[in-house]
């Protein structure tokens, strides 16, 4: 009973999401992909976290994957929907030869890696003046994919977001599920029970890496130029982070709940005060550990829990 | 004895590099000097709070931007010399500081190790953040005549004002050195670094000792800001970059090794100079420290791994 109308819920809000350009002007289809951008970073930033790994990276593999795709298109003559997928796969294979090292490290030294690497990926891009631009940046000569449809756009942005929520309800249904969780409870009991815990931490990472550079890639065609600075951002490692703690994590739908409700507030907020609106971010991610660990929709789960024991 | 061998042979080839370098480009030793002692004197802190409280605090640079701050209003206020707020600089910290521990760390002492990098990773996002509201993203500096302080060799210009950098370094790894190995305090907060549970069974309060050292490193950070007002302007993201290099410095010399972050920072300070002396290479001085963190990290889990 509660499964088909969860179904349902989720179909009607699928049937919305695909239809909100007929429904909806430019501005909110903007805030509208903003926060779709958000919530599939923070979806894929959830699903590496569900193996207990905690990445400060998804900035350097986001910005990783918009670079392949801008010189995909100026220095290879891609088409620009081709250089999509090519980002992705870009990000994917660094994220192959970077996992192979410091898939190793644990806690807080996977952090830091992640982080520094993220730093060393801008520096190069940065440096590699003839290149890439340097720090000026680098504008697509034809723009912006499809012409700049508003409708388009918001298509393509909720075509990146359905890869990762696939993703991470795969994850969900699959072995990862089991192997993860493992992993997560506990290495040495995982390992014995015959997981082996490096190369599912290996794919984990190398799928939700291939992800974030798909995004990077959407998000540069979609407003067809990209500096060192504004790809590698760290709102892009900030802002997922804060939003999948909030919603609830290890889960798909934590990083939904989320992102819409610090999505469309931070969008207010920025109107509201130019300066600083990312405190907000800092202060939620504050409470959010000291208080509510499981997030609102743990919090949730957990207030609704009694009342259907007692229904049944 | 292989050990010891490794170490000389190492620090024989640090001294013929130091040499040749300063045969051939003074001024860089000059420099990375006087960036060695600014990394070390605020990775000190860092290095106390690991060792002792078990706490990466994310938000270690970000203290020292508040501190900073607070030091320049107080001094354009007042027409104060930013040298004579080290001391009140330190104590405000330390009162900011132990306010912030006792209201959010301490409650997440016991929590994972990630859930405490998350949380003075908000920490610092919230200081970041909330400075840039009251005070936008506008760059402030005090103009003070003694920090283009320099001495002439030959031809060459050496500016020296920096070198308060270094002196504090020393001082703060000296006078650690000796309040945990002399005072009842630090030695109480020695054993609650080595082992809590033991060193609560004997009758250490270990939370009050948490809260001394952590209110104690930031009197430290809360030092430099004032001093680092001195020769550098300050903005809201001022801090974020040496929370990294703390922590970077921390983590090469390995927790607990004081002396160690003084040797970590000369390496990194003059490596980044090196780098910094040519047009060519310029741009690729900031990239030193994130290689070497990643090396240092790598190599260290390989050594785990045979051992």
């Amino acid at each position: 009973m509660n499964r088909n109308l969860a179904r349902v819920v989720a179909t009607l809000l699928g049937a919305l999401a695909v239809a909100l350009p007929a429904l909806a002007g430019a501005y909110p289809l903007q805030v509208a992909r903003n926060v779709m951008l958000y919530m599939a970073l923070a979806i894929t930033w959830d699903m590496l976290l569900r193996s207990g790994q905690i990445s400060f990276g998804i900035a350097g593999l986001f910005g990783l994957g918009a670079y392949a795709s801008i010189l995909g298109v100026i220095r290879a003559g891609m088409p620009a929907w081709a250089s999509i997928p090519f980002a992705a796969a870009f990000s994917a294979l660094a994220a192959l030869l970077i996992g192979y090292l410091i898939l190793r490290l644990r806690g807080m030294y996977f952090s830091i890696v992640t982080l520094a690497l993220a730093e060393i990926f801008r520096i190069v891009i940065h440096n590699l003046h003839d290149f890439t631009g340097g720090p000026e940046g680098i504008v697509a000569p034809q723009g912006v994919i499809f012409g700049g449809s508003a409708s388009a756009l918001y298509w393509l942005a909720l075509g990146g977001l359905a890869v990762a929520l696939g993703a991470s309800i795969w994850f969900e249904r699959s072995k990862f599920h089991f192997a993860l969780t493992a992993i997560r409870d506990n290495e040495i009991a995982a390992s014995t029970s015959g997981v082996n815990i490096f190369s599912w931490l290996l794919a984990t990472f190398v799928i939700t890496s291939g992800i974030q550079g798909l995004l990077g890639g959407i998000f540069v065609q979609s407003y067809g130029f990209a500096t060192p600075d504004s790809v590698f951002s760290a709102d892009f490692t900030l802002l997922p982070l804060a939003m999948a703690l909030l919603g609830g994590i290890h889960g798909t739908v934590g990083p939904i709940m989320g992102a819409v409700l610090l999505g469309v507030a931070s969008e207010w907020l920025k109107l509201q005060m130019p300066y600083g609106h990312l405190v907000v971010y800092g202060i939620i991610i504050i409470i959010v550990i000291l208080f509510m660990p499981r997030g609102l929709y743990g919090l949730a789960r957990k207030m609704a829990r009694p009342a259907e024991g007692r229904a049944e | 004895m292989a050990l010891k061998r490794r170490a000389t042979i190492l620090a024989a080839l640090s001294a013929a590099a130091t040499i040749l370098i300063l045969l051939w480009k003074p001024s860089v030793i000059n420099n990375g000097l006087q960036q060695a002692g600014l990394y070390a004197a605020i990775a000190i802190p860092m290095g106390l709070v690991l060792g002792i409280v078990h706490i990466v605090n994310l938000a270690h640079g970000e203290f020292m931007m508040v501190a900073a701050y607070a030091t320049y209003f107080a001094c354009r206020a007042t027409g104060m010399d930013p040298l004579l707020a080290v001391l009140p600089a330190a104590a405000v910290t330390a009162a900011f500081g132990w306010v912030v521990f006792q209201l959010t760390i301490k409650r997440a002492l016991k929590a994972p190790e990630l859930n405490q990098l998350i949380l003075t990773f908000g920490i610092a996002i919230a200081l970041t953040q909330a400075v840039n509201i009251l005070f936008t993203s506008q760059t402030f500096k005090l103009q003070l005549d003694y920090v283009s302080a320099s001495i002439d060799i030959g031809e060459d210009t050496f500016p020296v004002w920096s070198y308060v950098f270094v002196a504090f370094a020393i001082l703060y790894a000296v006078g650690l050195k000796l309040f945990l190995t002399r005072t009842t305090i630090g030695k109480a907060a020695l054993a609650v670094g080595q082992n809590p549970k033991g060193a609560a069974i004997v009758g250490i309060d270990v939370n009050r000792v948490y809260g001394l050292v952590f209110a104690l490193a930031l009197a430290l950070v809360g030092a430099m800001g004032a001093l680092f007002l001195t020769k550098q302007s300050i903005f809201p993201s001022v801090g974020s970059p040496y929370t990294m290099k703390s922590f970077c410095l921390v983590a090469v010399a390995g927790i607990g090794n004081i002396p160690g972050i003084l040797g970590a920072s000369l390496l990194l300070g003059i490596s980044e100079q090196v780098l910094r002396g040519f047009r060519d290479t310029r741009a690729w001085a900031d990239i030193v420290f994130f290689v070497l963190i990643i090396a240092v990290i790598l190599g260290r889990s390989i050594k785990w791994r045979k051992s």
